[in-house]
């Protein structure tokens, strides 16, 4: 019996976004909001009390014009997994609220468990955490289209992108029911990676080499935000612009950055 | 036994022990953590089977398959359709955003007449019986008084049943005054006309292009079907292709782009025929393509005799890259390396229409583009721009008109389009406000479906005052959207996720696509399918007009009309035709460079923006974002809530300008500011951004909806309120791509 | 905290010292005159009591008693319909569990009456002839943070209905259901003893209980955090 219900090596899902392709429409912002049942006030200008799960950061050169640039990074939770698990915010809960999920490398938080301390969004270094301030209201009727799948929150708690992982308990409940254990690379996909108009989102376990997001993330473009403080985040984004990349990081003015360095020894 | 002090003291501490042997304290304990953590006012959404319906998407002219995801018979979520010609899986966030309009509160919910003040707000639930009997009564009185031309309609497209319905219903009526807005399609049309002979329009083969050099186009903000457009961008990306944009200001395209050429505001048709000007003169064109299929090239001698100049004496005389650069602004050099570099790709193509396409532009500029695509021989084959003919997919049975109504129709049209003076137009709309208060005769009824006028046309708020003057205004909107507000009736339409429709050919698609709607929920509410209203008012006027329509709904009309489509396209969902051959249906029988005809020709026609520089420093110009939807549809809750900081604060919008020019005007971040224009002023707060050239203010068109309800309306301003139409001068449509404006600070 | 508790220290705090008559009925004679012998018998009344209100009127009061629209019989449907629980308790095809039968699946079988019993008439009289759903009150429902996978219990761990049902198939009558006034949620989820003891597997369905069954078979005890289960296995 025990034989049978051991997993079949650990998961480590991640994702890789392609910040050439991204063109910072919104859609994956939208597409996480409507599948996880995001609430939503008259006044959503105050980013800081907006509660979305995924959110866009406009980054820029700098330069004026005419040689400004811009580029969009989308920013869902990092799910870093620290050294052996110990990610920043899991690390400083006092409810066990949050923990890391060492077969699929997914930072959990249990709604009904967090007691709103907001100790994780205070460590956690991406502003991936937001706390709910105000009591979820849908005008009348409009509650009609929540998903079922997905804990609507209440007032006075923490909350955080799953990387959408009812779509992997749904895609389990599938692969069980016609005798799979494994589950196969399209059937468990994130609503963001799923909307993305431009396919600038990947999504996959890390530990397959059969997963695209595994060759991508060695890509020469490939880098990680703040990768520096050791968060080891399982999101990883692309980009061909070298100030895109040192904007992922506090890098000195003289230092190249890690893809910069991939580079090199690429050529070399 | 007597009850004392103590005898109470240990009763309670016997009690107290007593309590903790039992569950009771650990119990309650439980069970209020788990109230608290259950509130009973926090919704919890029921469980239920999970199906999933394909339909299509009409919030936008993009036409995107999708497939509605649904928990027993709530619409839960909306996702692309995998596979789907148009969007093969993905979607955007107007799309996304369906379910918010079902379910949301600014639904008309039934059919409403005006009982205060227009655009009062105060209204008085009718039945769709008196709804109906309203209508035709008023159009009955005009109709006997002979007065049916003074009915006017308002549509979003002309393509499609429902609005060839309304178009049937104004003829057998009438009235000749069906109108539409027109946008860069119009120009296409006329461009693809004037070069190809063909009535139809172009088709954009992306995913075989090598190198997309576009003009201003949006390509990434709404232009064309959007999420195709952003899926050929990423493909583009994928195959090491170029991608190069011509445009004044940073726009997402142009960040996105390998390339992007920072033109001055409204010289890109010069860039277009400067790059010909290098193409001809290093004969880096396609000579072959030239000499087989195109006319006009070379001088030639029209039907009456006369010497006409060629197109290649046109780009050689006058744009020189010296004269080309001091046009744009760009540097001669690198007009020549783009030159060069368009030339030599395998497969080339120019497209133009500026932002997402709504201002339809200047004819010279789009036939300077096909010119451009013509010398690399882009033109008729794949990874170029093709020609697809207007395939009429409905089969009407002809209608009678009687004598009224052929009187009616001899009316010449309100907007003055296909007359004398721009005979290739054949929509004014732009130019509502101006035709209500001054054109030929006044119009007393106007029926509105799927439009928003007073949003969603420039120069709203005259507009608007123009809009109120109307005896009669009908609003076919399922939404109380800002036109609906205004209106005397709203006979609120059900929504496309409740409809069964045609959708007519999507703009921009290298194959005809043609795709039925179907509904994936019933109505929530008390509305009704336009197409059924039409042929209940045409029934309700009877006579000649009733013959018409011998429909009993519009169900079996529409089954009519698609004849032998039907089956399929309730089957599959969408059918999609063939990829034309390269043919030409021109005087010549080749491509024209300069139409033998009618002798419009590629140009560069200046577009002054409109008013007095001493009074107005600035130039205002709009932008678009995927964010903001700024059609006739309005944003969701979820839309508005993706919208930057940097773009709307609080109830502000927030206008980008050059730090330069913020440095030269005294402004600084966030100041509240007036934005003055010709056209009209607005209160406005400044975003600092290197993303514009100093000298202009960049606006977000689909802000400043006074109407809907407090999670879509009354934020920022609405851009179409400071801005007025500028007419080519050849084709009579709106190219206006600014106006002069200017800050000041309160 | 127990209320009787409560009542007895709101008595204490108001009995003044000076033995002022507060108490109509029986005036409290002053503390010396007590008899030291009262005490030990007051706190045995004082114990007794509280447990019985802790083990018997307070299970009383915490759970209102429902009976179910329809006195539903297990028993017979198991015998005619066949295929076990499975005849109605189905899996649908994206491996969903349908849980309670819907009225169509009712109707399939119940479009007229079948028995000769009143309740069936019933039944088809006011939920099958008006198309309206039967408002069945679920014995084991949980709360909405709680994901359930049926499939992966039945399909991959091979359990039975009964390990977490029990003998509910065998029932002729449908149980009362109790509901607990606070939590909304019915009795048979922390159990029927409401010391919380159980000896069966079916008898409560807290969270303490998966997670007991999920150690004991090693179900994704990966959470790096406690070394247990991880909380987005049955958590959403």
């Amino acid at each position: 019996m025990k034989e049978e219900h051991r997993q079949d090596g650990p998961k480590k899902y991640g994702m890789v976004i392609d910040l050439d392709k991204c063109t910072g429409c919104g859609s994956c912002m939208v597409a996480c909001m409507s599948e996880n049942n995001a609430p939503f006030r008259e006044d959503e200008s105050d980013k800081l009390l907006s509660v979305a799960w995924l959110r866009l950061y406009k980054l820029t050169n700098g330069k004026p014009y005419p040689d400004t640039d811009v580029c969009y990074l989308p920013r869902p939770c990092m799910h870093c997994e620290g050294h052996n698990g110990h990610s920043p915010c899991v690390s400083v809960c006092p409810a066990t609220a949050t923990d890391y999920d060492s077969a699929t490398g997914i930072v959990s938080q249990i709604y009904t468990r967090c007691f709103g301390c907001r100790y994780c969004m205070a460590a956690c270094p991406y502003h991936a955490r937001v706390f709910n301030w105000w009591d979820p209201v849908w005008p009348d009727g409009m509650e009609k289209y929540l998903n079922p799948d997905v804990s609507v929150r209440m007032r006075g708690i923490v909350e955080k992108c799953s990387f959408c992982y009812h779509r992997l308990q749904r895609a389990k409940d599938k692969a069980y029911a016609e005798g799979r254990r494994e589950i196969r690379e399209d059937e468990y996909q994130t609503a963001c990676t799923q909307a993305c108009p431009a396919g600038a989102i990947t999504f996959g376990d890390l530990n397959n080499p059969k997963h695209a997001v595994y060759k991508l993330r060695k890509s020469p473009r490939a880098f990680r935000l703040l990768e520096r403080l050791g968060t080891n985040p399982k999101v990883y984004y692309l980009s061909s612009r070298e100030w895109v990349r040192r904007a992922g990081d506090n890098y000195l003015a003289d230092e190249a950055t890690g893809a910069g360095k991939h580079m090199a020894e690429h050529k070399g | 036994m007597k009850v004392g002090r103590r005898r109470f003291l240990a009763f309670g501490i016997g009690g107290a022990v007593g309590t903790a042997l039992t569950p009771l304290p650990w119990k309650l304990m439980d069970d209020i953590s788990i109230w608290t953590q259950n509130w009973p006012w926090t919704p919890v959404p029921p469980k239920g089977v999970v199906s999933h319906v394909n339909s299509v998407c009409t919030l936008c002219p993009g036409r995107c398959g999708i497939t509605v995801r649904k928990v027993g018979d709530r619409v839960v979520k909306i996702e692309g359709t995998k596979g789907h010609p148009v969007n093969d899986g993905g979607i955007c966030l107007l799309g996304l955003s369906g379910p918010q309009f079902l379910y949301g509160p600014s639904r008309v919910r039934s059919p409403l007449k005006r009982v205060g003040k227009r655009g009062e707000g105060r209204w008085e639930a009718i039945s769709w019986e008196q709804a109906v009997s309203e209508v035709a009564k008023r159009m009955g009185e005009l109709r006997a008084k002979a007065e049916p031309h003074t009915v006017g309609c308002l549509l979003p497209e002309d393509r499609g049943s429902v609005a060839q319905l309304f178009a049937r219903l104004l003829t057998v009526y009438g009235s000749p005054n069906v109108m539409r807005r027109p946008s860069i399609e119009d120009t296409y049309e006329m461009a693809l006309y004037q070069t190809h002979g063909i009535i139809g329009r172009p088709g954009f083969d992306l995913q075989k292009t090598t190198f997309l050099l576009s003009f201003g186009s949006g390509y990434l903000q709404g232009w064309g079907s959007p999420v195709h457009m952003f899926r050929a961008h990423s493909h583009l990306l994928s195959n090491s292709c170029r991608v190069v944009q011509v445009e004044p200001r940073l726009s997402i395209s142009a960040a996105k782009a390998d390339r992007w050429m920072a033109v001055k505001p409204g010289t890109e048709a010069a860039l277009a025929l400067g790059l010909c000007h290098v193409i001809v003169k290093e004969s880096l064109y396609d000579k072959a393509f030239v000499d087989k299929h195109c006319q006009g090239f070379d001088a030639w001698t029209d039907e009456q005799g006369q010497k006409q100049p060629g197109f290649k004496e046109l780009v050689l005389g006058n744009f020189t890259p010296a004269t080309t650069a001091e046009i744009t602004g760009l540097k001669q050099a690198d007009i020549i390396e783009l030159a060069r570099n368009f030339a030599k790709a395998s497969r080339p193509l120019a497209i133009c229409g500026r932002g997402n396409g709504s201002v339809p532009g200047t004819l010279g500029e789009f036939m300077a583009v096909y010119a451009l695509n013509a010398l690399v021989g882009s033109v008729g084959r794949s990874g170029g721009v093709l020609a697809l003919p207007e395939a009429e997919y409905l089969q009407w049975p002809a209608p009678e008109m009687d004598e009224v109504a052929a009187k009616g129709m001899q009316q010449q049209r309100l907007d003055g389009a296909g007359g004398d003076k721009y005979p290739l137009a054949r929509y004014r709309t732009s130019y509502l406000a101006a035709l209500l208060k001054g054109g030929g005769y006044p119009l007393k009824m106007l029926l509105v479906a799927g439009e928003n006028p007073v949003y969603d046309l420039p120069g709203s708020t005259e507009l608007k005052k123009a809009l109120a003057d109307i005896p009669f205004l009908v609003s076919f909107s399922s939404f109380m959207d800002e036109t609906a507000a205004m209106a005397d009736l709203v006979l609120p339409n059900h929504i496309y996720l409740e409809r069964l429709e045609d959708v007519p050919p999507v703009f921009g698609l290298p194959k005809p696509l043609l795709q039925l709607c179907r509904p994936v929920t019933a109505p929530q509410f008390d509305t009704r399918h336009t197409g059924d209203v039409i042929i209940q008012i045409a029934r309700a006027l009877g006579g000649g007009v009733a013959a018409a329509f011998p429909w009993p709904d519009y169900e079996s009309c529409l089954k009519q009309v698609l004849g032998g489509h039907f089956a399929r396209l309730h089957k599959d969902g969408y059918l999609e035709g063939r990829v034309p051959e390269l043919r030409f249906e021109t005087a010549s029988g080749r491509f024209e460079f300069i139409n033998t005809e009618y002798k419009a020709k590629p140009a560069y026609t200046p577009v002054i923006p409109q008013g007095d520089k001493g009074v107005f420093p600035l130039v205002l110009t709009g932008y678009d974002s995927m964010r903001l939807a700024g059609g006739a549809v309005a944003d969701s809750p979820f839309m508005v809530k993706s919208v930057d900081d940097t773009v709307l604060k609080k109830g502000d919008v927030l206008v980008e300008v050059n730090p330069h020019t913020a440095g030269q005007q005294g402004l600084a971040e966030g100041d509240a500011v007036v934005l003055a224009t010709p056209a009209g002023r607005a209160r406005v707060r400044v975003h600092l951004s290197h993303r514009v050239p100093p000298g202009m203010v960049a606006m977000p068109r689909g802000l400043g909806h006074t109407a809907y309800d407090p999670f879509i309306g009354g934020k920022g301003v609405n851009f179409n309120e400071l801005i007025a139409p500028v007419p080519d001068p050849v084709s009579g449509l709106d190219a206006a791509w600014g106006i002069r404006a200017s800050l000041t600070k309160v | 905290m127990s209320t009787v508790e409560e009542k007895s220290q709101e008595v204490t705090e108001e009995q003044p010292d000076d033995a002022t008559p507060v108490d109509p009925p029986e005036p409290p004679p002053a503390t010396e005159a007590e008899p030291k012998g009262g005490i030990l018998p007051a706190f045995l009344i004082g114990i007794v009591a509280s447990l019985i209100v802790g083990w018997v009127v307070f299970p009383q009061l915490l759970y209102s008693k429902k009976r179910q629209p329809v006195d539903f019989n297990h028993a017979i449907h198991v015998r005619e319909v066949g295929n076990d629980c499975a005849g109605c308790h189905y899996f649908r095809e994206d491996g969903t569990f349908s849980g309670i039968p819907k009225l169509d699946k009712c109707v399939e079988c119940h479009a007229e009456p079948i028995g000769i019993s009143r309740e069936e008439a019933d039944f088809i009289e006011k939920y099958v002839a008006t198309g309206t759903e039967v408002p069945w009150y679920v014995y084991a429902k949980q709360p909405p943070c709680v994901f359930f996978s049926h499939a992966a219990h039945i399909k991959m761990g091979h359990m039975e209905c009964a390990t977490c049902h029990g003998d509910i198939g065998e029932s002729e009558h449908a149980r009362v259901y109790q509901e607990n006034r606070i939590t909304g949620y019915s009795r048979d989820i922390w159990g029927h003893n409401i010391s919380g003891y159980t000896r069966h597997t079916w008898e409560s369905m807290k969270m303490a209980d998966c997670a007991r069954c999920h150690q004991k078979e090693n179900v994704h005890q990966s959470s790096v955090q406690t070394k247990k289960g991880a909380c987005f296995v049955c958590h959403k």
